[in-house]
């Protein structure tokens, strides 16, 4: 670990400024920060700590939306009532994650943040890891892959992202409000990362001025019938092998419009807009679903080690369809 | 006979550990203590070139950065089975060759573990690097001639004739400890003494093993082992940072503590070396095991030789009149292997049980009942009787507690109303009952205190209270102000708490303690009438206290096994003795239930039932059974290390990664005892439980999952992507 200066912020004004004169990184709750430091793979020389800034840890409960400060942690989002109430697949994505001592600390932005688990990412430089180093290779490629990625891979970085909060952002098409130099922009979270390509030491499209303030979610008549549904090594505390996030809008059994992403097997949080299109105007039945878990691994490019992920994954799609389905209010 | 019926009680310790009290070796309050840091290889092997020290010299508040240069004079303690200390008989920073990933190549003291931290990250090295082998099946790893094991009858001929037979290899992973303490060692120098603060198993190699390797006078070196958090086996002997602590310290003048790394402790500490088991058996149209043979690979460092024996229990567990085994050491390029928790019975109980399990569905039998009609009544290797053995009686409470008699046995059968597949699977295990030398000092004090010292650590397993229960049954002393002196070398000679000899030695010789003490009581009282306890009644007569002190050996072993004991050098005993053969036993019952379309497993249930000789103390030794089954619950389905041959080292080296299970995994475990003591091994009755406890889990989750899906997995960890 190297040695860093640290300041604590009381508002957003001059953060961006401080970022862009010093390359200072922003410190949330610091279990992701912290543990990349002390791996020698983040090496900032300052830190600001933004956990004081008044009234960004608020969930607000709006008709059609649901709005959460940047700095709000993982459990409280994740026991909030109008969360567990109104899009479920949000609150299960979150306690479903970590362990309770990390969702205490851990903050909802800082969460979309979080980097991958590649074991030779992290394992220190012994390893050629493009995202580590750019250009050293890719250890993974021909290596131990059953935690990468069938989606989303390029010949330089097959690493999976590795969160759940985010999986099931994209699913309900949620936005960030983020702010820098430029001032306010708004961001689809399921543009906020980037496919790795030759490039996958960056990895999401802010810039490095930039800092979340706001998670949007809409949730109309999408949202009360989801689920994050999570296939792990142990029944907790464990990244996903397979999470597939599903919302449905049922209408007498009919599926009206379903949105499916998934986790633990591509690069970024992965919507799979063809099968959610399969289900469209369809009975939702366990063929059906099985039927659009198919389709939503139908171009899964997998390698070594994670093939069995085609089959799991289909399975984990169908039983969040029929999981989700069960809480329709008009089933 | 040992006719006590010992009561339920509370850890004796455990109000101490609750709140905090308990001191671990890095908890040690200590003036001007330094803090050190390793600098670990990044090869495998080969030689360290060059190692650029500066930068982290110019940290402020580094007081030295030493490499393999500052070690001049110092040796290796050899090696723990080759007649030295060490876990392995490679010491690291003793020269520049480089033998396994990981090995300290520089150590950094300074003021803050922070500095410390920080400057070994900036310590830049060269190597020049070698072929390696990492794993056992590596092309470039040497496999050695096949060592004969046990071995009667005709093995080969009867298996070809038999009727039903079954052919298949298991294989089982590396894996490791990770106790939850890390290996942590404080050192002082002072006044020409040495003092080693660390939670070991083994404080009498310590202490002998640091005088050896640093050229001091026994005598010179004292080691404190009170407590640990957790050993299991890996800390059974003298560690390589524990040199380079003390080194540090004799030539800084100040205590240094080094408290080694998670990560870093896949490389530098001992595991469970993985291995390869084919298994052949053969049953006669009644249902009768007539032969088995067992050949074995398993994985060896270069320069030690960890010696395989996975069929000490497996030619036992049945009455299998011809048996036959080898196995073969394969050299790798790692730290040596060592005795992780059931070191070899883990392992071979899964082969055996599950192959014993395919051959009672080959045979069209039940599996608990092909199991009850090839019980054993003597010892198949040497003939002679078991000084008991009430594995029927496990095998038969077990079935009963669970409900075995509601069993389908067809593959497949049993389904819950959501379509969940459920399995029930059986497997017995077996663990020698071993026993070490000890010598205990007793010493009750008119002021109302009593002392007792032995040998023994305290490594959660619940032996304070084991001795507690002994020294206070049948004394009339002060239970509140017992001092239970243990891992200190000074106060009694040492022996290495393992392979589940700790009660079997301590609490025996604990109660020929006690029974001197009544004995030098009665002479002192002459008659005199008692009134109130010894303490009040040493006061009336104006003596200070009454010291004993007591000594036991194994059955067999000569006198001079307490030479061994003194010089702090294995000395442990059976399970073959003169003339009888002592093991302890036990029966696993489990329920798995796998979910039709995701197939994850769960595991809700579990009965293990035990035959252990007598139980001294019920609730720790309860503990130690539900322990042993979670483990081998995560042996079963989760744990293993994940080693990329093109590089050697495990990359899952954190609790994020290398996965055992959590509580939300583990069901209903029920525990039962036979609770009948041993008649010969020792007059406590006490043969021996840590080890068994996991033996026969895996195969038993292993059998269940066959029954749950009709799926027979014989690679462990079984995990999700096998049942697709
Ligand atoms: C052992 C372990 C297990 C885990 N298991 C899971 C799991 O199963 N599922 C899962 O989803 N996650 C898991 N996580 C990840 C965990 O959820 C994240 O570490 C956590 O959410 C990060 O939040 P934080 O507030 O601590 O972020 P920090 O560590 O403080 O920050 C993380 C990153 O985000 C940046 N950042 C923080 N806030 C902002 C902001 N407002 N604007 C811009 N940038 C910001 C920081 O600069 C940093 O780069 C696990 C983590 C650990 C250590
Ligand atoms: S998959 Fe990506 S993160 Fe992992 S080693 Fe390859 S480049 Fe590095």
């Amino acid at each position: 670990m190297r040695p860093f200066t640290y300041a604590r912020a009381t508002s957003i004004d001059g953060i961006h400024a401080v970022q862009s004169a010093t390359g200072a990184r922003i410190l949330a709750g610091g279990t992701t920060l912290y543990d990349l430091m002390k791996l020698g793979i983040e090496t900032p020389g300052h830190l600001v700590d933004v956990t004081s800034i008044a009234g960004l840890d608020e969930i607000r409960s709006h008709q059609d939306e649901l709005i959460f400060g940047a700095l709000v942690t993982m459990s409280d989002a994740a026991a909030h009532p109008a969360v567990l109430q109104r899009a479920p697949v949000l609150a299960e994505s979150l306690s479903k994650a970590a362990s309770p001592q990390l969702r205490n600390m851990a903050t909802l932005a800082g969460n979309l943040l979080q980097r991958t688990r590649c074991a030779y990412f992290r394992n220190g430089p012994e390893y050629p890891c493009n995202k580590r180093m750019p250009g050293s290779g890719c250890a993974a490629l021909d290596g131990l892959d059953r935690g990468h990625a069938l989606f989303g891979g390029s010949r330089s970085c097959i690493a999976v992202y590795p969160g759940d909060w985010a999986v099931a952002l994209a699913a309900l098409d949620a936005t960030v409000d983020v702010h820098g130099s430029r001032g306010m922009r708004t961001l689809e979270v399921a543009n906020l990362h980037r496919l790795p390509g030759d490039t996958p030491h960056l990895e999401t499209v802010l810039e490095p001025d930039e800092m979340i303030l706001n998670i949007r979610v809409p949730v109309g008549r999408l949202g009360q019938a989801s689920t994050y549904h999570k296939i792990r090594d142990r029944e907790s505390y464990a990244f996903a092998l397979v999470s597939a996030a599903v919302a449905l809008e049922l209408d007498d059994g009919m599926v009206r419009q379903a949105r499916i992403a998934l986790g633990g097997v591509a690069t970024r949080p992965w919507r799979v807009p063809a099968a959610e299109a399969a289900l469209a105007g369809q009975r939702l039945d366990r063929a059906a679903a099985l039927e659009a878990g198919r389709v939503a691994f139908a171009d899964a490019r997998p390698g070594q080690h994670n093939g069995f992920k085609v089959a799991l994954g289909t399975a984990a799609v169908a039983d969040a369809l029929m999981i989700a389905a069960e809480r329709s209010p008009s089933r | 006979m040992n006719q006590t019926i010992y009561p339920d009680r509370a850890r004796v310790d455990a109000r101490d550990k609750v709140r905090g009290v308990t001191r671990f070796a890095a908890d040690m309050p200590m003036q001007r203590v330094a803090h050190a840091m390793t600098v670990p290889s990044r090869i495998v092997r080969g030689r360290l070139a060059a190692v650029d020290i500066d930068a982290a010299r110019a940290v402020d508040g580094v007081l030295a950065v030493l490499t393999w240069r500052d070690f001049k004079g110092v040796k290796s303690a050899g090696y723990l089975m080759g007649g030295g200390f060490g876990f392995q008989s490679h010491q690291p920073m003793l020269s520049d060759r480089l033998v396994h990933r990981g090995e300290p190549i520089a150590l950094v003291v300074a003021e803050t573990l922070e500095i410390a931290i920080e400057a070994a990250a900036l310590v830049e090295a060269s190597y020049e690097e070698e072929q390696f082998a990492a794993l056992l099946g590596d092309t470039r790893a040497e496999v050695l001639a096949p060592q004969p094991g046990h071995d009667m009858g005709d093995a080969q001929a009867v298996l070809a004739s038999a009727t039903f037979r079954v052919d298949a290899e298991y294989l089982s992973p590396a894996q490791f400890q990770n106790p939850m303490e890390m290996i942590a060692t404080v050192a002082e120098w002072r006044d020409g003494t040495l003092t080693i603060h660390e939670g070991t198993q083994n404080s009498g190699a310590l202490k002998f093993g640091m005088a050896a390797a640093l050229g001091l006078d026994p005598a010179r070196v004292r080691v404190e082992s009170a407590y640990l958090g957790g050993g299991f086996g890996q800390k059974n002997s003298l560690q390589g940072q524990t040199v380079l602590a003390a080194r540090a310290a004799m030539l800084l003048g100040r205590p240094v503590k080094l408290v080694m790394p998670r990560a870093q402790l896949f490389h530098t500490a001992s595991f469970r070396p993985a291995s390869r088991h084919r298994i052949r058996l053969g049953a006669d149209a009644d249902g009768r095991i007539v032969a088995a043979s067992y050949d074995a690979d398993m994985q060896n460092s270069r320069p030690d030789t960890f010696r395989a024996s996975f069929s000490e229990i497996t030619a036992r567990l049945y009455a299998i009149p011809n048996y036959t085994s080898t196995a073969r050491l394969v050299r790798t390029d790692v730290q040596s292997p060592g005795y992780m928790r059931a070191p070899f019975e883990h392992p071979a109980a899964f082969a055996f049980e599950s192959a014993v399990d395919e051959l009672a569905y080959a045979a069209g039998r039940d599996p608990l009942a092909f199991r009850l009609a090839n019980d054993a009544e003597t010892d198949p290797v040497t003939g002679h009787p078991f000084s008991s053995r009430f594995l029927a009686e496990c095998l038969r409470d077990g079935a009963e507690r669970f409900g075995w008699s509601r069993r389908d046995p067809a593959p497949g059968s049993m389904r819950a109303a959501d379509g969940t597949l459920i399995g029930w699977g059986v497997a017995a295990g077996a663990y020698k009952a071993a026993m070490a030398p000890a010598i205990a000092r007793l010493r009750v004090r008119a002021d109302g205190t009593t002392r007792i010292s032995l040998s023994g650590h305290e490594m959660g397993q619940g032996i304070r209270t084991a001795i507690f229960a002994a020294v206070t049954d049948g004394l009339a002393i002060d239970p509140a102000r017992v001092e239970i002196v243990i891992g200190d070398p000074d106060a009694a000679p040492q022996h290495v708490t393992a392979g589940s000899w700790g009660t079997a030695s301590s609490v025996p010789v604990v109660r020929r303690a006690v029974q001197a003490m009544q004995a030098r009581f009665e002479e002192f009282r002459d008659g005199r009438p008692i009134r109130g306890t010894i303490h009040e009644m040493l006061a009336r007569w104006r003596r200070p206290y009454i010291e004993v002190e007591s000594r036991l050996q194994a059955p067999g072993q000569p006198d001079t096994v307490f030479d061994r004991l003194q010089r702090g050098l294995p000395a442990a005993a059976g399970p073959e003795y003169e003339p009888f053969v002592s093991f302890s036993y036990i029966a696993h019952f489990v329920e798995v239930r796998v979910e039709p379309t995701t197939r994850h497993v769960r595991v809700p249930r579990i009965v293990s039932v035990v035959d252990c000789g007598r139980i001294v103390s019920p609730r720790t030794a309860e503990s130690q059974v539900r322990g042993g089954v979670v483990w081998g619950i995560g042996a079963a389905l989760r744990e293993t290390a994940e080693i990329d041959p093109r590089f050697g080292g495990v990359l899952n080296n954190d609790f994020a990664e290398y996965v055992v299970p959590v509580n939300a995994d583990i069901g209903a475990i029920e525990v039962g005892f036979i609770d009948r003591p041993d008649p010969l091994l020792n007059e406590a009755g006490v043969k021996g439980l840590g080890e068994v406890a996991m033996v026969g889990v895996a195969a038993a989750i292993g059998n269940a999952i066959f029954h749950a899906t009709g799926r027979r997995l014989r690679e462990l960890p079984i995990r999700i992507e096998h049942l697709f």
